[in-house]
């Protein structure tokens, strides 16, 4: 990287804007898959759209690879700084521009958390739905570039049906509004294309959400099970009962006695524990969650706990949010895996991953969204034994195949990113990927916009395979895993 | 091309806003629709996609059409897997046909068409929507997996058959609205929703926009949740507003007494058969008789303005205007009678009024009409990426051409 792009950054985003040192520029040479790191060129740190806009430019110019970066707590690598290239940190666009309380609409920066969102409306009564576990760091940037989940997804879906329009900077350096805070624009649904694209397509500068009121009523049960197959027989059946929960999930007993040791929810000691959340007017949440309760016992559940009032049922969710970092008590490593099956397979892939346990000899917590289908195997190892580190990668892996023969996904919100690329032909054919390389030509074609991202390519060289390893934001316990 | 169906040559029903096609493909397959695809393609012939043809209408007034490609053959596949509340089906079923099928095992989409032969390849893109939108979006929200023809004589998937899955980029939801610009919908799989147990919709009429604008607000705004909220003009007499409930039984009629107590006016309640009949109507509404089929949106918060904005556009025709508008949302369909010539002056209104409405698309319209106003108005934002992407996906420019928003 010659010195003279750091220069004209610097006439750009400011002395202070521009890192170049490989000391500042540690921070950056991962997220939080730190398995993968690598160095960039150069660090920017802009505070307006218009000199996002004067960074893409030059780097158009120049032919030099960028790579936004919102506040990296992304779980595929997705924002891995590229050899040579540059960064761009939008941590400092963290400004809300507008709350909209009568037309339930917010306009912020992208670097404005997840969170902040909710907090900026909350006295209002209203709430943006997309919670990722990560939300009180992730930034809203972030969401869109992943399409964000979070727990309460099966209801209420995700970052693409809550973002109305997105000001972005396109490759070649323009700056362009996409969707509209008006519903049913005519013309293809580019905003949908930007939303879950991973910083492949646009650097987004503004994004525009809808926020909903906050419901009347949430109720939250906790049932335990002796087996996953009876607290999946539970869900199915409330879900042909046609109840919608918001949210439904799941823990085996690998993954409660993780969390039993770290934050005390005081779970009970089971095979399974299924947790059940109905929110909405109160007539109707009351009225189902009776019908759930039901269901739970008369599909053997040895105990149901209702969460008797906010202070219960943050318990619960506790011992359910730290399951992840939880495992840390139990494994000196482990590996998160995102996986997706249908629902309905659930029981068939969970005997798969039990025998994978028991083939490969290292534990396996499971942690899941059983409403959706969405699992998140934890694979444990000891990294100071040769071998079982590169062991748990493999077995993170063959889980993907299950999945995806079960005619799932290979990722149900982390992203592909840098990580799971090599997984993509797993699900897609070659016309499939030839056709998503096709549309992103089209959009950049010069190959500038976080390349080595989402597709599979042959490896860069500064991509080494590695096993996970936990982040130091998470160690710290400042974050945690979903 | 021996693999390709056979063509026969067009007829005078088989018009796309009354100019005949040169041919009509009816493929028995996906893989013959991809390779007459890339036939025409190749030939540089003008194609023009059709489904069940209920909104063939709408765009501008084709040059002319070499091809007009039908998905009304392939084969009616519909996979519901009802456990896992999501369903796999091939474009040319219908949606009646399809909620038909799901309501087997007590499911639906929950999408509304006015037009009783509306295909799902057309209803995703046109992304048509109707009252239902309020709770459930519009099928690009519902919208899980897709399938497609490209212009190459390839088919492509993106997405999956699961409800959760970010892996790849959404061509599906990128294709919906596209008007057949960019590909043709072969196959979509979707998430679905139990259907409710009971239903009820309250109708309030109002003397003032004010006071109804005022009660959408106070519902908005409420912690009561609506399948739909509605808002009907109509042609002479006094504007109302539908509020419809579903869920168990007594959700709903708690949660309508809770909405009786906001509503100030005449209110009545349906439900049974006259509350589907209502529905209907309301869904219905806009395309009756012949008259101009405006789609328009607005801000929220503006919706009686929008109203004051109607009555004044009462001056510039001499024929009738209806709105039907979801209230809470923000979109509606505003039908247009009277002659071209004032029928185009009231969409040039409406395209001046930028401080108030946006994305004004004319639907339906005569070719006169057509004539004298763009069929959709204003050019999109990121025009050059569209038009990047739509020479990708068409470098031919045979589809839909100069016919559709790109």
């Amino acid at each position: 990287m010659p010195a003279p792009i750091a220069d004209q950054l610097r006439a750009v985003c400011g002395p202070e804007g521009v890192l170049d040192e490989p000391v500042q520029l540690l921070t950056y040479e991962c997220d939080a898959l730190p398995h993968l790191r690598q160095m960039p060129a150069v660090v920017t740190l802009p505070r307006s759209a218009a000199e996002v806009q004067a960074i893409v430019r030059l780097c158009a110019r120049e032919g030099v690879p960028f790579v936004a970066r919102g506040h990296g707590s992304g779980l595929s690598g997705g924002a891995l700084p590229v050899p040579g290239g540059v960064v761009i940190s939008l941590a400092r666009l963290n400004r809300v521009l507008e709350v909209d309380i009568p037309n339930r609409q917010v306009t912020v920066e992208p670097g404005v958390t997840n969170l902040e969102i909710t907090r900026q409306v909350a006295p209002f009564g209203y709430y943006y739905a997309p919670d990722p576990s990560s939300q009180q760091v992730c930034s809203i940037g972030g969401n869109v570039a992943e399409n964000s989940g979070g727990a309460h997804c099966l209801k209420y879906g995700f970052t693409v049906h809550h973002v109305l329009q997105v000001e972005a900077v396109m490759p070649d350096g323009e700056l362009v509004t996409v969707g509209s805070p008006m519903a049913d624009g005519p013309g293809p649904d580019l905003l949908a294309l930007l939303v879950g694209s991973e910083g492949t397509l646009a650097v987004v500068t503004k994004v525009v959400v809808r926020i909903l009121r906050r419901p009347e009523t949430v109720q939250t049960l906790l049932a335990a099970f002796d087996s996953p197959r009876a607290g999946g027989e539970a869900v199915s059946q409330i879900i042909a009962a046609g109840i919608v929960p918001a949210a439904v999930e799941m823990m085996d007993a690998l993954a409660i006695k993780a969390a039993e040791a770290a934050v005390h929810p005081n779970f009970p000691p089971a095979d399974t524990v299924l947790i059940v959340e109905l929110d909405g007017p109160a007539s109707e949440v009351t009225e189902l969650f009776e019908v759930v309760d039901a269901i739970c016992r008369r599909t053997g559940a040895s105990t149901v706990e209702v969460a008797r009032d906010e202070a219960h049922r943050m318990r619960i969710w506790r011992g359910r949010k730290a399951a992840f970092a939880a495992m840390g008590r139990v494994s000196p490593n482990y590996y998160v895996q995102d996986g997706v099956v249908p629902r309905t397979k659930l029981p068939e892939v969970l005997a798969r991953i039990r025998a994978l346990s028991e083939r490969s000899g290292l534990g396996i917590g499971n942690v899941f969204h059983a409403g959706d289908g969405n699992l998140h195997p934890l694979i444990c190892y000891d990294e100071s034994v040769p071998g079982q580190a590169e062991l748990a990668e493999k077995v993170a892996g063959e889980i993907l195949g299950y999945c995806v023969e079960a005619g799932g996904s290979i990722t149900g919100e982390h992203g592909v990113g840098a990580d799971k690329k090599h997984y993509m032909p797993r699900m897609f054919s070659d016309d499939d990927l030839d056709a998503m390389q096709r549309l992103r030509d089209a959009v950049d074609p010069r190959r500038l916009c976080n390349p080595g991202k989402v597709l599979p390519t042959p490896r860069l060289c500064g991509e080494v395979p590695g096993p996970y390893r936990q982040h130091p934001i998470e160690k710290a316990g400042l974050g945690e895993r979903f | 091309m021996a693999a390709s169906a056979a063509l026969r040559p067009g007829v005078e029903a088989d018009a796309v806003d009354g100019v005949v096609p040169g041919a009509v493909a009816e493929p028995g397959t996906p893989e013959q629709l991809a390779a007459v695809l890339a036939e025409a393609s190749s030939a540089g012939r003008t194609t023009v996609v059709r489904g069940g043809g209920t909104k063939l209408g709408w765009g501008r007034v084709p040059a002319r059409v070499d091809l007009l490609l039908s998905t009304a053959r392939l084969a009616p596949v519909v996979v519901h897997r009802d456990g896992d509340l999501t369903a796999t089906v091939s474009a040319g079923v219908s949606l009646a046909d399809l909620n038909r099928q799901l309501a087997a095992k007590g499911q639906w989409l929950p999408v509304d068409s006015a037009f009783a032969g509306a295909t799902i390849g057309g209803m995703l893109a046109t992304n048509d929507a109707g009252p239902l939108r309020h709770r459930h979006g519009t099928a690009r929200d519902l919208l899980i997996g897709v399938r497609l023809a490209l212009t190459d004589g390839r088919l492509v998937k993106a997405g999956g058959t699961v409800v959760k899955n970010v892996a790849g980029y959404d061509l599906g939801r990128f294709v919906t609205g596209s008007f057949g610009t960019l590909a043709v919908i072969v196959e979509a799989t979707f998430k679905l929703l139990p259907v409710p147990h009971a239903s009820s919709t309250l109708v309030t009429a109002y003397a003032s926009a004010e006071v109804l604008a005022a009660n959408a607000a106070a519902i908005a705004a409420s912690q009561i949740e609506p399948l739909a909220c509605d808002v009907h003009v109509p042609a002479a007499g006094r504007p109302s507003l539908l509020v419809r409930f579903a869920s168990s039984p007594a959700a709903t009629r708690a949660q309508a007494a809770t909405a009786r107590t906001m509503l100030v006016g005449e209110t009545e309640e349906l439900s049974g058969d006259a509350e589907r009949v209502r529905w209907t109507g309301q869904v219905q509404a806009a395309w009756a008789g012949q008259a101009a089929v405006v789609r328009l949106s607005w801000m929220p918060a503006r919706l009686a303005e929008v109203l004051r904005l109607v009555e004044d556009l009462r001056g510039r025709t001499s024929g009738a205007l209806t709105l039907t508008a979801r209230a809470i949302v923000g979109t509606g369909l505003l039908s247009v009678g009277g002659t071209p010539r004032e029928q185009a002056a009231v969409v040039e209104h409406l395209r001046a009024r930028t401080d108030l409405v946006g994305h004004v698309a004319l639907l339906r319209g005569g070719r006169e009409l057509k004539a004298a106003v763009d069929v959709w108005g204003q050019a999109p934002s990121a025009q050059a990426a569209l038009e990047a992407l739509k020479r990708t996906f068409d470098p031919a420019g045979i589809l839909n051409a100069a016919r559709g928003p790109v």
